[in-house]
């Protein structure tokens, strides 16, 4: 059942990244878990925590390696419906943690049905996106469109418009990698654009506040902008060297809100300096040229498509939360991958790299599937 | 067949060109930004993130004590407590500013004001105090809600207070809240400081204030401390030990009996001030915790001006004191022997004016012992005569009157010696003759304050040294000057002093003790030029206003102590017998005489 010889295709590359990248989040975890208080450094739980996530993450992704990805196209109808259900029953039986239902709890951990959704949009996605040829029309746009939709809207209610754009981005990413029709295209172009100002009617007063205060930071400094003003006092004090390892007093001394997921990076960017940022910058856009070349390598549309669609799931996240770390986004609620706290999370970013390392190691069995 | 191998070639916008454009991007957007915050913005976000951890708080430091000679505490510190406000803590201000105004009873719109001004000079963290000198009662109210408004804090301060209230308010002054023009000539100073006002607070501010520290905590986001270092340490303010005693200021305060006027005692060999009452008075605790505004007018309207510190700051004619001084430049340049004598009839005529001297009756003969001690107006006439009022001037100028003595308390008045000059200048008009006989016997334009007589009587006493007067016990005797008087010239003014008391026609005889040598001169200083209808009155039947200043000059020896005793009692009428009691009590206090001898 499992071919020797698919070890040798596996792409190092890749997993070599993904070490250091899992290894770099664990030592800032490290540090943003040390809290300084009168009598020395304090630390919290959350270090071990992620190494424990980390451990499940490789099993996760250890298991979908060895399953051919091909059978995935057979599951992924089943697999998008129970998210779904799973989604509807969060709304109804959910958890409700900071004002927001966006937790099961199974007893053992609290499961986060948003990040199964991403992964069946992004399955289900990859499947109709290889069968359909050429460029996308209206109504393949619309096909496939539908498939984000539906999961978004489920999302957007708990609330978390974070994850629903998310899965919306994906898509559109998976999508525009596709292509679309010139026609259609050029009538996006001008009419997406004209369409957000509507959005702005949907957004619950928070998020209209969050906008706002991305505009202006200074109007609410001890609000929302507080956040913004922080994490770009935190970075822009970090200098060219950094302040060190367990230096960083923005965090150590708390001002630094949510150090451990959303604003991680600013705790690297505090202690590791442009220096450093610069590095994991790279790391990044390392990683994610590997998967870029794995979905050209692909020896399917299929494969392809689900190799772009991990791409996008980890651009955008890296995007936006550098981009909100950074002060050039508005604060929303995304970690950035292996570098930020969070259980499901980092399950799901193993899944995905299992996805990925799926496509490719199979890259030569199937030359003539 | 891969994604890509479709007939059609991808567009830039889509397929590998995407995710390449995608990485790219990434990596020069925020490459950039990195740039840009780390680099570029590094000092700036630096020194946000050095705010943001430390806060400074200011550590005052008290006030110098004051005491007098004999150790007593006249001027000290006791806490006091007052409401203060920290902004970063208040979470609502103007409900906090309701619930203040609901405790104090102080109206709304006043709190809100002294708050806006504080603002912009409170340091981040700092405590503003919005209401000083707060009861105990409401101490214990605040601390009892202290969770229900934070922000509010009680903040302890020393408070001024002066034990002896009005007797020594001319000497010490008063120290009140710094005003806006103070905060902003002095940056040492901060919103809600005191400062030194008046008297020896004000001039000898710097020593007494000493000089806040600065202590800087770490913190972490919700305010905890979590180290704290002192940057600069706080200095005490210096303790100073006055020359004056309080014993003794109380006897010449208590011999004034609530009239207006002056006494200033001096040790003649040191020029320490060993008294020093102006009446009226007023009491310094009250500027303390903050003045009414209706108290201060009426203190300022007061006819009797309360808050003029009468030894330095009033300048009277010395009347027949100055005879000290005419008599003094007669002799020294030579008009007049010791033996020289003048007719005295009553008056004296120059031109067709008559001027008369104080007895109708003439005092017949006079030499110049017997011009000082019956205070012949005659004999000084013809002195003035033949010694020209610019020589004069310039006589009692060098004599020190007229000019500021430098004594520790502010805005001393210099006096005036009148030049020919002078009146040209001042009023466009010629000096007359007969406002030189005027002027020799110490009345016209002449003005001087009674410490420059003290000061002068005590260089007669003291072998001619001109002193500094001074407040401070410690000072040693600043000599400024030499009087311009031949050791034989002041044994016979000295003489002629204690004849005034000794001898039984003497003006000063009330000062007459025992085993003490005393010497005095009398001096009545008018204030108008006596009106024919109250001419022949006894003071008593005068109005008030218009009743003569009373002067008595003195000095007394014994043992090696030497002392000048001043007494000036406004309107008080007569030298000997209304200034002399006064004099008479200072000595018998400073030798230990007991009342009644």
């Amino acid at each position: 059942m499992f071919d020797r010889r698919l070890v040798f295709h596996i792409n190092w590359g890749l997993v070599a990244l993904t070490a250091i990248l899992f290894l770099v989040g664990v030592i800032n975890l490290y540090s943003a878990s040390a809290l300084r208080v009168a009598t020395g450094i304090e630390l919290d739980s959350y270090f071990n925590k992620q190494l424990l996530w980390g451990g499940a993450g490789l099993l996760v992704m250890s298991c979908i390696v060895l399953v051919d990805y091909r059978h995935f196209k057979a599951v992924s109808w089943p697999y998008f419906v129970l998210s779904l259900l799973l989604l509807v029953g969060v709304s109804v039986a959910g958890k409700t943690i900071y004002g927001a239902r966006r937790w099961l709890d199974l007893g053992f951990f609290n499961l986060q049905p948003t990040e199964l959704a991403k992964i069946a949009v992004l399955i289900l996605g990859a499947r109709l996106l290889a069968r359909m040829d050429g460029r996308l029309g209206w109504v393949n746009l619309g096909k496939v469109l539908l498939v984000g939709l539906v999961p978004a809207v489920l999302v957007v209610k708990q609330p978390d418009l974070g994850s629903a754009l998310n899965i919306l981005l994906i898509l559109g990413g998976m999508i525009l990698f596709k292509g679309i029709a010139g026609g259609v295209f050029k009538v996006l172009i001008v009419v997406l654009p004209s369409t957000l100002p509507f959005g702005w009617f949907f957004l619950h007063d928070y998020q209209k506040q969050r906008i706002l205060t991305f505009l202006d930071p200074g109007n609410d400094p001890l609000g929302a902008g507080y956040h913004i003003i922080q994490s770009q006092i935190a970075i822009g004090s970090g200098g060219f060297w950094g302040k060190g390892f367990l230096q960083g007093t923005q965090s150590q001394l708390r001002f630094l809100p949510e150090k451990h997921t959303d604003f991680a990076f600013a705790v690297f960017g505090e202690e590791w300096g442009f220096f450093g940022s610069v590095i994991l910058l790279t790391l990044f856009c390392s990683f994610l040229y590997q998967i870029y070349i794995v979905a050209m390598e692909a020896k399917d549309d299929f494969g392809s498509y689900l190799a772009a669609g991990v791409f996008f799931y980890f651009f955008w996240q890296i995007l936006i939360n550098m981009g909100m770390v950074l002060g050039i986004m508005p604060v929303v609620g995304i970690p950035l991958p292996f570098i930020s706290y969070g259980g499901s999370a980092s399950v799901v970013n193993f899944c995905m790299i299992g996805v990925v390392l799926n496509v490719a190691m199979r890259r030569f069995v199937f030359k003539n599937a | 067949m891969g994604a890509f191998d479709t007939p059609e070639r991808p567009r830039i916008f889509s397929g590998p060109n995407l995710l390449l454009i995608c990485i790219v991007l990434l990596f020069c957007v925020f490459g950039i930004r990195l740039w840009y915050l780390q680099i570029y913005k590094n000092d700036f976000y630096t020194s946000r993130a050095q705010e943001n951890r430390t806060r400074q708080s200011t550590m005052f430091s008290p006030r110098g004590i004051i005491r007098d000679r004999d150790g007593v505490l006249l001027a000290e510190n006791t806490p006091a407590y007052a409401l203060a406000l920290v902004r970063e803590d208040c979470p609502d201000i103007p409900k906090t500013l309701d619930q203040v105004s609901r405790w104090t009873g102080q109206p709304r719109d006043e709190l809100e004001k002294v708050f806006e001004i504080g603002r912009k000079r409170v340091k981040h963290f700092d405590e503003q105090v919005i209401v000083p000198n707060i009861p105990f009662e409401l101490v214990a109210l605040v601390e009892a809600h202290r969770l229900d408004w934070p922000g509010l804090t009680i903040a302890v301060r020393p408070k001024r207070s002066y034990a002896y209230g009005p007797t020594l308010a001319h000497v010490l002054g008063y120290v009140a809240r710094a005003n806006e023009e103070e905060l902003n000539d002095d940056p040492d100073l901060q919103l809600g400081d005191d400062v030194g006002k008046q008297g020896v607070e004000y001039v000898l501010e710097r020593r007494l204030r000493g000089a806040k520290g600065l202590e800087e905590f770490e913190v972490d986001a919700s305010g905890r401390v979590l180290s704290s270092r002192i940057v600069t340490q706080p200095v005490k303010g210096e303790d100073l030990s006055l020359s004056v005693s309080l014993s003794l200021q109380e006897v010449a305060t208590k011999a004034l009996d609530g009239r207006a006027g002056s006494v200033v005692a001096l040790d003649a060999d040191t020029g320490e001030i060993l008294a020093q009452v102006s009446l009226p008075s007023y009491d310094p605790n009250e500027f303390v915790v903050g003045i009414s505004h209706a108290k201060w007018k009426e203190l300022l309207e007061d006819p009797e001006h309360p808050m003029q510190n009468r030894p330095v700051q009033s300048a009277y004619p010395p009347g027949s004191v100055f005879k000290l001084v005419v008599g003094g430049l007669a002799l020294e340049s030579g008009s007049v022997t010791p033996a020289t004598t003048v007719f005295c009839s009553g008056s004296y005529k120059l031109g067709e004016r008559s001027f008369r001297c104080w007895n109708k009756g003439g005092h017949g003969l006079v030499d110049f012992k017997k011009s000082l001690r019956e205070s012949c107006d005659v004999y000084y006439y013809q002195l003035g005569e033949r010694l020209g009022v610019n020589a004069i001037s310039d006589y009692a100028t060098r004599c020190g009157f007229g000019v500021r003595t430098g004594v520790e308390l502010p805005h001393e008045r210099s006096g005036n010696m009148p030049t020919a000059e002078w009146k040209l200048k001042r009023f466009g008009e010629k000096w007359q003759r007969g406002e030189t006989l005027n002027y020799s016997i110490g009345q016209g334009y002449t003005q001087t304050t009674p410490l420059q007589v003290a000061r002068f009587v005590a260089a007669l006493v003291n072998g001619g040294k001109l002193l500094r007067p001074t407040l401070l016990a410690t000072a040693s005797p600043d000599v400024i000057g030499e009087l311009p008087m031949k050791a034989s010239t002041r044994k016979l003014i000295l003489d002629a002093m204690v004849a005034t008391v000794e001898e039984d026609r003497g003006t000063a005889r009330l000062l007459r003790r025992t085993g003490i040598r005393i010497g005095g001169k009398t001096g009545t200083a008018q204030v108008v030029k006596l009106m024919d209808k109250y001419e022949k009155k006894k003071t008593q039947e005068i109005p008030y206003k218009y009743r003569d200043h009373a002067w008595l000059a003195g000095f007394a020896e014994k043992d090696g102590r030497r002392y000048v005793a001043v007494a000036m009692v406004e309107h008080g009428g007569h030298g000997g017998s209304d200034a002399g009691p006064v004099v008479a009590a200072v000595f018998d206090a400073l030798f230990g005489v007991q009342q009644g001898n």
